[in-house]
């Protein structure tokens, strides 16, 4: 049965000191840790969706994986930093495999690869069950304890998370604007057939890009595992606030998604404080709907496309 | 007449005639499920409409079905509303409308369309469906609401009451039927055209003059509405109404019978939602989470193998035949 477990990512910590200072900075770290995870989500999805056109809609099962990943390596004597490892590694392989059985053969059939992957992601969400079985998975923190920061004391492993998604993020950026492979990307991304002509392997480099977004949201199914509730049908909360990160945005550029997350995450994080996290849910896809219809082309782009 | 018409009116014939002799062979049980499974196939045929002549894909469809069910359960437990049973299906009727009359506005005159619109309609489904979980006070949260009572009213004289299988059975199945007639008679007039030539080229069509934002808006409103019509005929027939009623699994289940029963046709997608939930009481008696484990199969096997649903057996079938006496 569908989750029941509403917040898209991690729930708010609340501030300890009752001062305006420490409640700014609470929230802000809160809503850091929200935009964080969206963004790692996302970026897979913005490859994928944005970039080749393809509606995956079992992104939201790299999550997953990623997270089960964490908790297999722990549950059978592993640290949490290895299961960390393995999480992407977990997410590469059947993001590749998702690509290789299925979406290769449907780039000119979009509602095909939607119906497609959509089974993809009710056979993992299946499987994971029968082999783990029912009920939450409990993943445990590598570091308990808070970190006093002068103007609150926020937990530890929060402050790793948001660290080690802007290193992801950072190296992402370098890895496309500075490496022969990024520029392959990008020359496929701007003109399929020019690409072609001029002796790119485009179906590597959508396999490989693929992989590779499949891997980071694996990352952050990693990353999330301690602070969220393990279960094979997490992903779909994820997925759902991915996409809204992806069109929200605007496809097709890095700052788009972070101006992406920042709306989503951001305004998630900020409605949980007052109101139900269903209610926030609700009110964050009105409010991303108006933003797409008063900004058809997303958040970060210029009004033309 | 062409001859593409001809044949939907016969299957359409055939298909009544079924409906009406149904009930000489089989007894009340048999009755109610077959009842229930119409009420899906009309939950199908209202997805249908929408998919199959604009080729958007709702991925949210049992939002407006839970909607409909929400309304119908809260209109007749509420014993200060006089008329419960008819003023309930004019709410769910209008309110699951009017939710889609929002969504579609923003959506169709915003420039969404495809895969955009498509993701849209899963959040909305995911939304809805913990809005029904989490708004305890008013949805009865997890456990959702129940000693919802039969349709009963009256109508110019004519005493309607269906707490027996029987007149239950016959009231949907002239439901299902009159709809799907109607449904079918639009998309295959001029309001249908306009549709296709909106899903081959909305440009050109809106060069030609047609309001292709507001033709889309309609339609998925019509949808949405027989979507609720749906949803609150099901809460009254099954006494009780609970958030998977607007759930994702519901949404997925309903593309699989449109999908499997051919997208387009209208009554395969009836007939795929009949056989169908006929296959999962099967497998589910067996091992119930065996079944989304072979929906996800049954998707993959969709999109490679039959793309056009089972009835395009008969015409891949019918092509080999011919394709073979070419050959002669």
């Amino acid at each position: 049965m569908p989750p029941k477990a509403c917040s898209p990512a991690c729930a708010n910590v609340s501030p300890v000191r009752p001062d305006a200072m420490d409640f700014l900075i609470t929230t802000l770290l809160n809503a850091l840790t929200l935009i964080s995870i969206l963004m790692l989500v996302g970026l897979g999805l913005a490859i994928s969706f944005g970039l080749m056109n393809v509606t995956n809609l079992a992104h939201g099962e790299f999550v997953t994986v990623g997270a089960f990943a964490v908790y297999f390596v722990q549950s059978v004597g592993g640290s949490f930093w290895l299961g960390l490892a393995a999480a992407p590694v977990a997410g590469a392989v059947v993001g590749c495999i998702l690509e290789f059985a299925i979406i290769r053969h449907l780039y000119s059939r979009p509602v095909s690869t939607v119906l497609a992957t959509w089974g993809v992601s009710l056979i993992l969400q299946q499987g994971l069950e029968l082999i783990f079985g029912l009920g939450a998975k409990p993943v445990t923190p590598p570091i308990e304890g808070t970190l006093d920061l002068f103007f609150t004391v926020y937990p530890a492993y929060r402050l790793i998370l948001i660290g080690i998604a802007m290193l992801t993020l950072l190296g992402v950026i370098l890895l496309i604007s500075r490496t022969p492979f990024g520029l392959d990307i990008r020359t496929v991304i701007q003109n399929r057939e020019m690409a072609e002509g001029v002796g790119i392997n485009t179906r590597r480099t959508y396999a490989i890009a693929f992989t590779f977004g499949a891997a980071i949201a694996g990352l952050a199914g990693g990353l999330v595992a301690p602070l969220a509730i393990v279960l094979p049908q997490m992903g779909v909360n994820y997925l759902a606030n991915a996409f809204f990160v992806v069109i929200v945005g605007g496809v097709g550029s890095i700052g788009g998604l972070v101006a992406g997350s920042v709306f989503v995450g951001g305004l998630t994080s900020i409605l949980n404080y007052q109101i139900s996290p269903s209610l926030a849910q609700a009110i964050v896809l009105l409010a991303a709907i108006v933003a797409v219809r008063l900004r058809p082309n997303g958040l970060f782009n210029g009004a033309s496309r | 007449m062409i001859a593409r018409d001809r044949n939907w009116l016969m299957i359409f014939a055939v298909c009544v005639a079924l409906a009406i002799i149904y009930p000489f062979f089989a007894g009340g049980y048999q009755l109610t499920v077959i009842r229930d499974a119409l009420i899906f196939g009309l939950f199908a045929a209202s997805l249908d409409f929408f998919w199959g002549r604009t080729g958007i894909l709702c991925f949210g469809h049992a939002a407006f079905f839970g909607i409909g069910g929400y309304i119908m359960a809260l209109v007749t437990l509420n014993d200060a509303i006089p008329f419960g049973s008819l003023l309930g299906i004019i709410g769910a009727v209008a309110g699951a409308a009017f939710v889609a009359a929002i969504i579609g506005y923003f959506l169709f005159f915003g420039g969404i369309r495809g895969s955009y619109f498509t993701i849209v309609t899963l959040a909305m489904g995911v939304i809805c469906q913990q809005a029904a979980v989490s708004w305890s006070s008013v949805t009865g949260g997890d456990s959702g609401l129940i000693g919802i009572p039969p349709i009963e009213f009256d109508l110019g004289g004519l005493h309607v009451d269906l707490s027996q299988d029987l007149p239950s059975y016959i009231f949907v199945s002239a439901i299902v039927a009159v709809t799907v007639l109607a449904l079918w008679s639009i998309s295959r007039g001029r309001w249908g055209t306009v549709l296709t030539a909106i899903q081959d080229n909305e440009v050109r069509a809106a060069a030609l003059g047609h309001n292709a934002p507001l033709r889309l808006l309609v339609t998925f409103v019509l949808s949405a509405a027989i979507a609720g019509l749906a949803g609150a005929l099901y809460v009254c027939m099954a006494g009780l109404v609970a958030p998977d009623l607007s759930g994702l699994l519901l949404s997925t289940e309903v593309i699989v019978w449109v999908a499997v029963g051919g997208r387009g046709t209208l009554l395969g997608p009836v007939l795929g939602a009949i056989f169908i939930q006929r296959a999962q009481q099967t497998i589910s008696s067996f091992n119930p989470s065996l079944w989304p484990l072979l929906l996800g199969c049954v998707f993959v096997i969709i999109v490679f193998v039959l793309p056009d649903g089972i009835l395009s057996i008969y015409a891949r079938l019918k092509g080999l035949f011919k394709g073979g006496r070419r050959a002669q």
